[in-house]
Order: structure tokens, then sequence, then C-alpha cells
């Protein structure tokens, strides 16, 4: 097999650092191969994508060791615009990274800087926007795009250049789930049929154990291990003792195995899932045995029977004329946690924004505790409700961590010692003592996430809505977030979380709400939820593979068969194997 | 949803066609001639053809609305100078002896006792907020019917290098974005108990001083990450490249700037000539 692109011994330190990001690496890409990157955060999974075009370290400075070859050229002897051409680059941010104001234009860029002639531009433009389904949008300008048509049109822009290697760096890390799946599909078509040579580098365990060839998983910037996808998801001792998550058909299986069902080879993919549970079921489970029950929930409260919030026939129409909500009405009650889901532009975010009066009805009525908000304004409404808001850094404004948390009860004109008392408090909780005298934006992304909630929290709100908090963060980072919702919840307080990230909430919420283009289509408990397939097909959402796993073997509409989580289904399986087994052994 | 996005009309028109360069000829002509007419009814002339063909090209009424409304406290200022004091300026450009007296205070007021506001002065006022206008309306005019693109290449044909014109469609690009943060920066810190909604205009830009820092780090962060891609894109900032949009002057480029060039002439003579435009000229 050709290699396109190699690392040979590549060590790296960025300008000003002691520690080396790279650690003596070394990799070849081979031409034509679908090449997935894991890895805990800060395991320089990036910087490595960016050691390909010559960024790192041409742009960056700092030390560099060893030597990358792209296609031939040594990636510092030739300038990055050079490398441009043969190497395509998409990062995380669709928003940051289209600079033009057409369709067009964005994908002509490169191709212009280039100097190409003006008809081969014109030759080029409709063959990339073809390769990425964006047929037709030449004149639209980017705004009007969804985030999944966003990054495809980076995508398309980077086609242009006709390069050899196309490197994506977490490229569907801010879509929901349809923007990812359309980004991974159009990659995997990319590979399959122009022969492109993908590096991928991400955290969606389930799309890379279903498109890649090969799997590279780094650490503390070295290459821990290299294998299929089938070698290192399969190896869940590996990935958690990196931080990363398994397929939850593997981690289904590799539960199995821990309980006595052995399980030869853990499949990493859904269908290779179902077939091995029908392998069990036909190995001896008696389908006409009574269903195990589930186990019973082990953070369920009863909710307080007055509402909290509450919203009557809500109508939001934006500006522009969009109908952002069309009458929605349902109640949330003291204690309770809901979660939120649907695709981007549901209404989820606009929803939530009317119970902090950032945004006032068309029509229709918000309460907090019983009054309408039209009679409150939004700093008496927010020592009672806090907002987490989606993107961290747009809420961070003070020059030290202790700042940032003081900064509402100095607003709130609490005396010192109070103050004092709740920061404490509130940084304890948050696990950020250590970092207290730092500089906000000088910490990495996960403590800056947990900076805003500490400093929500300092108000001690009886409600606290968290929009999107694991965006953008690994599978670890996820669930220090919402291990604190959890423990807030427990605490009395009443949460809600938007996400699409399906696969996180199990164990956390206990109420669902679905919304759909301005509708709420779904409210219910999180178990009904999760296996209400057509609902959240409406939306754009799947089920966790968990989810889909159980309705394989388990469909009968009874409430045993609700499972969410791995664990759930393994504990079923092994005990309907169990059950099987005694009748049989009574038969004897 | 960004409530700053450049008012870009979204109409194809005429306007939309003519190449971004015979329009910046027309514009300027516009505000030469705006600046130096004096007379207050031939500058609402123009005013009006102006705002006509503003609103012809697809300019919102909402935003003339707001430009209007934005001004009206320095017109107000303007038209009571001006017609209180312009009277000795109007009587030396015009040669009269007598100016028309429309109200005046009481000798014993303090300060303000003998002041009269004349007809001229009030006139000579409205001629001044008229040409102001003109030359308010008729930039957005121009920015508002030229694709970006078109103008990128419309400014390097004219021999300014591509950077320059490039950091000038990345500001179009980037301050709206900008506009956004600092919106969501005073948002975050509403949400932490600042009144803001109680504030007077002095807290008020306190809080906004005070954002600035947030949003600089920000923009440094934000601007590396913006090299990088740019630099992904094989941009270097050479003006050795090539361009998608041609900027081919038509017939009709032609003829704007021949007719813009025609107008700047005729009111020329006019003024020279004939008093044309002068204040208390012939019209």
């Amino acid at each position: 097999m050709r290699t396109i692109a190699s690392l040979n011994n590549v060590s790296y330190l960025y300008p000003r650092s002691l520690s080396p990001v790279l650690h003596d690496l070394s990799l070849e890409i081979h031409e034509g191969e679908f090449l997935g990157l894991i890895g805990p955060t800060g395991a320089g999974k990036s910087t490595l994508c960016l050691t390909l075009n010559g960024i790192v370290p041409q742009f960056y400075g700092g030390r560099f060791f060893g030597r990358v070859t792209v296609a031939g050229l040594d990636s510092l002897d030739q300038p990055i615009s050079v490398l441009a051409r043969h190497v395509g680059m998409i990062l995380e941010d669709p928003e940051i990274q289209i600079t033009a104001f057409s369709v067009e234009n964005e994908v002509a860029f490169a191709l212009e800087n280039l100097s190409l002639p003006r008809d081969e531009i014109l030759v080029r433009i409709p063959e990339a926007l073809a390769a990425v389904r964006l047929e037709g949008t030449e004149k639209k300008h980017p705004h009007q795009l969804s985030g999944g048509q966003k990054q495809r049109l980076v995508i398309a822009a980077a086609l242009a250049l006709r390069p050899q290697l196309l490197v994506l760096d977490e490229p569907t890390a801010q879509l929901d789930p349809v923007g990812a799946r359309e980004v991974f599909e159009v990659v995997h078509e990319l590979n399959r049929e122009l022969g492109l040579t993908i590096l991928l580098s991400g955290h969606a365990a389930e799309e890379l154990a279903e498109y890649a060839d090969r799997i590279v998983l780094l650490s503390g910037g070295r290459l821990v291990r290299s294998g299929s996808p089938d070698e290192i998801y399969s190896d869940v001792k590996l990935l958690m003792d990196n931080n990363l998550r398994p397929p939850e058909v593997t981690r289904t299986f590799y539960l199995l195995n821990q309980i006595d069902v052995p399980v030869a080879n853990l499949p990493v993919r859904l269908d290779a899932g179902v077939a091995a549970l029908r392998e069990i079921w036909d190995r001896g489970v008696d389908d006409s045995l009574p269903h195990p029950v589930l186990p019973a929930e082990a953070n369920t409260r009863s909710p307080d029977e007055t509402p909290v919030l509450s919203v009557d026939n809500l109508i939001h129409e934006y500006e522009d004329g969009t109908r952002a909500l069309r009458g929605i009405s349902f109640d949330v009650g003291q204690g309770e946690y809901v979660l939120i889901a649907g695709q981007n532009g549901a209404g989820k975010t606009t929803l939530v924004r009317h119970f902090l009066k950032l945004l006032e009805p068309t029509a229709g009525r918000v309460f907090v505790w019983g009054q309408p908000t039209g009679s409150l304004t939004v700093s008496d409404i927010a020592r009672r409700i806090g907002y987490v808001g989606q993107n961290p850094d747009s809420q961070i404004f003070n020059a030290t961590v202790e700042a940032e948390v003081s900064f509402a009860l100095r607003n709130l004109e609490y005396p010192p010692a109070e103050v004092e008392r709740r920061v404490s408090e509130s940084l304890e909780l948050l696990d950020l003592r250590e970092v207290r005298r730092r500089h906000p934006l000088s910490l990495p992304r996960g403590d800056r996430a947990r900076i805003v909630i500490a400093a929500v929290l300092a108000m001690e709100p009886e409600v606290l809505i968290f929009d999107e908090p694991t965006t953008g963060q690994d599978y670890h980072g996820a669930q220090v977030i919402l291990d604190i919702t959890r423990r807030l919840h427990r605490a009395g307080k009443t949460v809600i979380v938007i996400t699409h990230q399906l696969y996180l909430m199990p164990g956390y919420a206990e109420r669902v709400l679905i919304m759909g283009e301005g509708t709420l289509l779904l409210d219910a408990p999180i178990r009904e939820a999760y296996h209400a397939t057509d609902v959240l097909e409406a939306t754009y959402l799947r089920p966790p593979q968990a989810v889909l796993l159980a309705q394989s073997v388990c469909s009968d509409g009874t409430g045993a068969c609700l499972m969410l989580t791995p664990e759930d289904v393994a504990s079923y399986v092994s005990r309907r194997l169990g059950d099987s087994m005694d009748r049989g052994n009574g038969h004897e | 949803m960004s409530s700053w996005m450049l008012r870009t009309v979204d109409r194809d028109s005429v306007f939309t066609r003519i190449d971004f360069r015979a329009k910046v000829v027309a514009a300027a002509v516009l505000t030469l001639v705006a600046f130096v007419w004096e007379s207050p009814v031939l500058t609402a002339l123009l005013l009006v053809i102006v705002m006509l063909t503003a609103l012809i090209a697809g300019v919102k009424p909402d935003y003339l609305w707001r430009v209007l409304r934005l001004l009206a406290p320095f017109y107000l200022f303007l038209l009571l100078t001006q017609g209180f004091f312009a009277g000795e300026i109007i009587l030396a450009r015009t040669g009269e002896e007598m100016l028309t007296p429309l109200l005046s205070f009481p000798e014993q007021w303090w300060l303000i006792g003998g002041a009269t506001m004349t007809l001229e002065g009030v006139l000579y006022g409205f001629a001044v907020i008229f040409k102001t206008l003109i030359m308010v309306l008729a930039l957005p005019l121009v920015i508002f019917t030229t694709d970006v693109n078109a103008m990128v290449v419309g400014l390097v044909k004219v021999g300014i290098p591509y950077k320059v014109a490039f950091v000038f469609s990345a500001t179009f690009r980037f301050f709206p974005l900008l506009f956004d943060e600092i919106q969501s920066i005073i948002e975050a810190q509403r949400l932490r108990g600042l009144a803001f909604e109680r504030m007077g205009p002095l807290k008020r830009a306190r809080v906004y001083a005070r954002i600035a820092v947030p949003l600089i780090l920000g923009a440094i962060v934000k601007s590396q990450m913006t090299e990088v891609v740019l630099q992904s894109k094989a941009f270097s900032g050479s003006s050795d490249r090539t361009y998608l949009h041609e900027a081919r002057l038509t017939a009709l480029d032609y003829a704007v700037v021949l007719a813009s060039i025609f107008f700047l002439l005729a009111a020329a003579i006019a003024y020279l000539g004939f008093d044309i435009g002068r204040f208390a000229g012939p019209l």
C-alpha cells in the first residue's frame, strides 16, 4: 500500500511550553484508507492534524523534531500554501472556517489564492458541491445553511483543491445528530467512491466503528495503539484507561462477558451486536418465559405538585418572521430533572430563554413560581433560576476565577463574609479551588465550563437550566458536568438539561420533552421517551445503541422492555439466560 | 440569530447590477454637490431623489426611519443654532440688509434675552440637514446594493492592494459576530444579577467598558484561529491571484459614470455662472 503521509519520530513543543504535545510519534497514513484518530482531551490529536499541512510548526513556531512528509513533500521545506494543495483541512467550528459571503465564493477562495484560471474554478465549484450534496446552493449566503450543511460546505471548499488527503479535526463536535450523520456519510462516500484518503479525529465512537478502516489511539502525545476498529473498540479496558467511551454495543457485550455470558469477539457495530444477541437467543433463551423486571430507578424522587416553571400555549416569532415556537404548554414541578431534546432549530433554547425573560412571548404566557414573567426583571429571575448557556467563553468576563464566581454575589450586594462563604463552597463543589487565582481563559475548556457553572451556582438558585453543557467536552468531561447536575438534583434543585447527546442522559434525567419544529412532540418518562423511536426520528434524533439493541430482542410493549443502557441490556440478557436454564434444568 | 447582520438588500434591481466603481463615482459626485449646495430647495429635491432611489433599490424604510430617528436630536440642535445664530453669516453672504424675524425673546431674559430666530437661519439650517442626510444615505445605497465580493474585486481593479481589500471585506464578515459576542456577554452579566435595565447611561457605559477585556482576548484567540483557517486555504495576502467574479464595466456602468460627470459639470456651471445652488440664489 502506498503511503500518502508519514510522521517519523515527531516531537513538538508549543512556544513557551515545557512539555511536548507530541512525543516521538511515528505514523504512516496509507493511500485510500479512512483513518480514525481517537484519544482523550489533550492527547495531541489537533496538533497532529495541524502538522500535516505545516501549520505546526510553520505558523505556531515552537520546537519541532522529526520529519513529516505529505505527498512526498517535507512539511518544513514547503510553504503552507503549497502543502494546502495536497491536504484539505477541516476544523471543529464551521462558523469560523467560512470566510466568504456566498457558497460559491467560499469554494472558490482557496482556488483564487492559488491563481487557478477562472474557467477552471467554474468547473470545480459544481464538482465540489455535488460531492457534498450541496448542489443548487451556489448563490446562498452561508448563514442560510444549517450546521451540517455549513460543515459540508467547508469540506467542499477543501475538496475543490483536489487534495490527496482530507484531514478532519473533530468535524462533528458542534453538530446535532443529523448534521453529524450528514458529515460522516459524505466523508464515507468520498473515501469509497473517490478513493480519497481520510484522517478523522473525534469522539464519535459509534460512527468511527462503522466507517473507519483503521483506528489510532493517541494519549499524552504518544501513539498507544493502532488497529482495526474491531481490535481497538473491543479492547474496552484500553479505552476506559484512556477516558474514552466504547460503542454501547461493545460495552453491552463486555458487561455480559463480565457476568459469565461468554462472547468470543466483542461486536463494535450495531448490526454485529444484533446478530450476536440473536445467537445467544438461539443458544437457549426461552421466549415464552416472563420478562425479568427492570431494576428500579436509583434517583427517582417524587416531585412536588406545585409547578415551578410553566408555559401556557407559548408562541414565539422572531423579528424576521421565523416561528420558533408554535404553541407549547407544560409545567415543571419542584425537584424534577427534565431533559429537553430535539434537532437544532427545534426551539429548545428559544423555549428556555423565556423562563429568564431573555425573550418575551409573542403570544401565550410564561410563569415562574406562579408569577407571570412580564412583571419581573431579568436580574430578579436570575437569582432564582440559574442559566448556563452554550458557549462558556462568552459567559466569562473577569480576570480571575474567583472574581468570576463572586461577580453575581457582588452585584446582588451580599456582605463580604457571605460572598466568601458561597465562593468557597461553589469552587469546592466544582473542584476549582486550585485554580482560584488563575485567569479563566488560561484554563482548558473543561475547566472553563465548570467555572461558568460555579459562577451560576454561587447565587444558589432553586432551578438550574443547562443549555448543551456537554458540547465540545470529551466523554470524561461530559460525565463530570452531568454528575454535578445529579448532585444538585439530589440536593432538591430543579434541573433542566438541553442536549441532543441522548446516550449521556440515562441515570440523570427522569422526564424527557422532545421538541420538533417549535412544537412539543412528546412529554414522557425517559424510558418511554427513548423507546418512542418514531417520535425521535421525526426530530432527527437516534436513540442510543443500547435501546436499539434491546428492541431487537424485546419489543412486546411492556415496561420490562424499556431498557436504556448497556447495563440494562446486559443484565436483562443474563437473567433471561439464567431463567431459561433454570427451567431447562427443572425439566430434566 | 444576529440582529446586526449587514442589511444587504435582497432585491435584485438595476442598482445591484451597476458596478461598484460606477456607484462610487455617482455617490462621490452626489456627496460633493450636496456639500457645495446651500439652497434648501435644491438640497431638498436632491434628498427626495436619493431617498426614493434608496427605497426603490430595496433599502428598508425601517432603516431610513432609524437613521432619521438617530440623527433627530442633532438636527434639532442644528435648527436652533442656525435659526438663532446664522443671521450674521447669511447677511454677509447674501448682501441683504434685513432678515425676517420668526420669534424673539424679551430683552430682560437672562442669557437668551433679545435673541431672534430668523426665517433665513432656519432655512439655512434645513439646507444643512438635507445635505448631511444626502451624504449619510448615499453610502448605504452603494454598500447595501453591492455584493461584498464585487466590492473586493472593484477595489482591487482601481489599484487597492488585495490585502487591504480583503481586510475590508473581512470586517464586514466578522463585525456582526463581534456584536453578537457583546450581546451575549452583556446577557451573561444580566443573568448574574446585573440590573442593566435599572442603570443610567453612565453606568451602562462602564459595563460596556468592562466587556472590552474579554472581548479583546476572545478576538485574539479567534484571529489566531482565523489565520490558521486562511493559511490552510492557501491564503497569503498576495495580489497574485485570480477571481471568481469578473468586474467588467458594462454600458450601464459607463452611462452612470457619464451621467454623474455631466451632472457635476452642470451643477458647477449653474453654481458659478448663475448662482443656482447658492443660498438665496435663483432657486
